[in-house]
């Protein structure tokens, strides 16, 4: 029996753990982030970014505007590699391809919302500003290396990037509500948390509940593990509906609406709602506290309806859902096995060896996390669930920046497309970059955290790039006066 | 004749639309010959930015996005009297 015990409690430990990340961190910070991501794919026309990345953009317009595509466009790798290599091979060049590539996988509205759930909006805007310098910084060197090459793709034509469009209002006004409810759910500020009114329901027997499932699913805070609570159970339970219901109903709602459909979304709303109220289980009764957060996911819903009915078509709706029905079927199941496998991992790995090796913000720490991030492979969003367990293990917020930045940008399927596309000695270069910039970004956070003046760091982090753009000005200065000396191979303009 | 060419790596989104190609092919009576695109160093040579992307006789009428049965029929029917 001895022998079986093991494995079966590593199952338990395992199953508790998705147990709780549903419960808790799934339903006001993934379902609103899935919404937002699906109505970035449907409703921005990817005109409207694109525009700006054409080879007679200016620097200072291409380097952002490629970060903007990163985050805004790219949340699926169907729109990362047209649009990665649209950049390098006719648009704004190797520069800017390179801050798109980099950024998208950091900070893209699914990665940061998660981040911020889950470990906290610190980090989450750590993740966010670091990757946009650091995005900007390797684009910039990326050109700098090989502007020789990127001058021959300069003589193509661009008429991808000709197309121009903006967004409708409707849309963007449904995008903010959208971002508003994701918000109303998720910061943790006085106004959303406290308690704006309380109501008892005579339900007997829910704290016998409560108690039977901290004994299913056995926590211990030291270790970060979380249980789950009465109401965490009935929003698994909820989430099963919707699971249930969206496959019928959003799975081909392209063909129109059905019956599904509505039941799909209403089971949404109502799973919103019961995950904003604070839930008290007494004997006899159960209190139920409306939050400023409920209030806030309320009317966030009541507004997102009006302009959904008003302002926007069937055609768009319909476009909206699908794709964000796409995203849940094509990350979440990858994210629920992630999840499990943390479970069962951190049961298996003993703290003193992650504080030993990445205790402290030291550049060893540092460089652990990024080979770590670099070594390992793991889905979309999975790396979250793995650096809450490596903070909870004891790791300094530092080095986990770090194996943050470096796990999303280095996965080997990356690597692959960019070296079909730019060669292998331009992939790895890129490479190498990228694992000494995310050890920087580590090493810099870590600082951060530990207290030394913000603005002395901001200095590191400004005489760092100025070196750099210093750097590529000079070598474009130069290298225009070589090219103004030759004859012009094709008359293109 | 129609030549019907579907530019992606087989994402979900790609499916969507030759499903909805072939219907609006088979609703209005159109031959069509359908190609599947796969190639990304293929897919690049269009003017594209995002896949899906939609090809009929070479010239691309949609990208990025899941056209409806009826804009499908009138990009087809288009091509049929021009050619």
């Amino acid at each position: 029996m001895q022998l079986l015990d093991a494995p079966l409690a590593l199952i338990r430990a395992g199953l508790g753990n998705l147990a709780a990340y549903l419960a808790a961190h799934v339903l006001l910070c993934l379902v609103p982030a899935f919404a937002i991501a699906g109505a970035m794919t449907a409703l921005i026309p990817k005109e409207s970014v694109t525009q700006f990345l054409g080879r007679k953009a200016p620097k200072y317009v291409s380097y952002p505007a490629a970060a903007l595509a990163g985050s805004v466009l790219a949340v699926c790798s169907c729109t990362i590699v047209p649009l990665f290599a649209g950049i390098y091979k006719k648009g704004a060049g190797i520069g800017p391809a390179m801050t798109f590539l980099f950024f998208a996988p950091a900070a893209n509205i699914l990665a940061l919302v998660y981040t911020g759930g889950v470990i906290g909006p610190d980090l989450a805007f750590a993740r966010l500003f670091l990757s946009l310098a650091f995005g900007i910084g390797i684009g910039m060197i990326m050109a700098l290396i090989f502007r020789r090459s990127d001058v021959l793709h300069d003589q193509q034509t661009e008429d991808a990037f000709a197309n121009r469009a903006g967004m409708k209002r409707g849309a963007l006004v449904f995008l903010i509500l959208l971002v508003a409810l994701l918000l109303s759910g998720t910061l943790k500020i006085g106004l959303l948390t406290n308690t704006y009114a309380e109501l008892s329901l005579p339900i007997a027997g829910l704290d016998r509940f409560q108690e039977t499932l901290s004994q299913l699913v056995p926590f211990d805070p030291s270790r970060g593990e979380e249980g789950v609570t009465a109401q965490g159970a009935v929003l698994i339970a909820l989430l099963l509906l919707i699971a249930l219901s969206a496959w019928r109903g959003l799975d081909n709602v392209l063909e129109g609406f059905n019956a599904w459909t509505w039941v799909a979304l209403t089971l949404v709303a109502l799973t919103l709602l019961v995950a904003a109220l604070g839930v008290d289980p007494g004997t006899g009764e159960v209190a139920l506290r409306l939050t400023g957060k409920s209030v806030g996911v309320v009317l966030a819903l009541a507004a997102l309806w009006g302009v959904a009915r008003r302002h926007l078509t069937a055609h768009e709706l319909r476009d909206w859902m699908w794709e964000s029905w796409r995203f849940v079927k094509q990350i979440f199941p990858l994210l629920i096995v992630g999840v499990f496998g943390v479970g069962v991992i951190r049961q298996l790995i003993r703290p003193e060896w992650i504080e030993a090796l990445a205790g402290r913000n030291t550049l060893v720490g540092n460089l652990a996390g990024v080979a770590f991030g670099v070594f390992m492979y793991f889905p979309t969003l999975v790396e979250v669930p793995i650096a809450k367990m490596f903070l909870s293990l004891g790791m300094h917020r530092g080095p986990l920046l770090a194996y943050l930045m470096a796990d999303p940008e280095l996965s080997l399927q990356s690597i692959l497309i960019v070296s079909a596309i730019i060669g292998k000695l331009k992939s790895w270069t890129y490479v190498a970059w990228v694992a000494l910039f995310s050890t920087l970004a580590g090493l810099l956070y870590g600082l951060w955290v530990d207290g030394v003046n913000g603005w002395l760091i901001l200095g590191y982090l400004a005489a760092l790039l100025a070196v750099l753009a210093a750097g590529l000005w000079l070598a474009s200065r130069r290298n225009g006066r070589q090219l103004a000396s030759l004859p012009r191979a094709s008359s293109h303009g | 004749m129609l030549t019907v060419k579907i530019l992606g790596s087989g994402c979900p989104n790609c499916k969507k639309v030759e499903e909805t190609v072939r219907k609006a092919a088979t609703g209005m009576g159109a031959e069509a010959d359908f190609v599947k695109v796969t190639d990304y160093n293929q897919i690049t040579q269009y003017p594209i930015l995002s896949t899906p992307g939609l090809v009929i006789n070479e010239k691309v009428v949609c990208s990025g996005r899941i056209p409806t049965e009826a804009e499908v029929t009138t990009w087809l029917a288009d091509t049929l009297a021009s050619a």
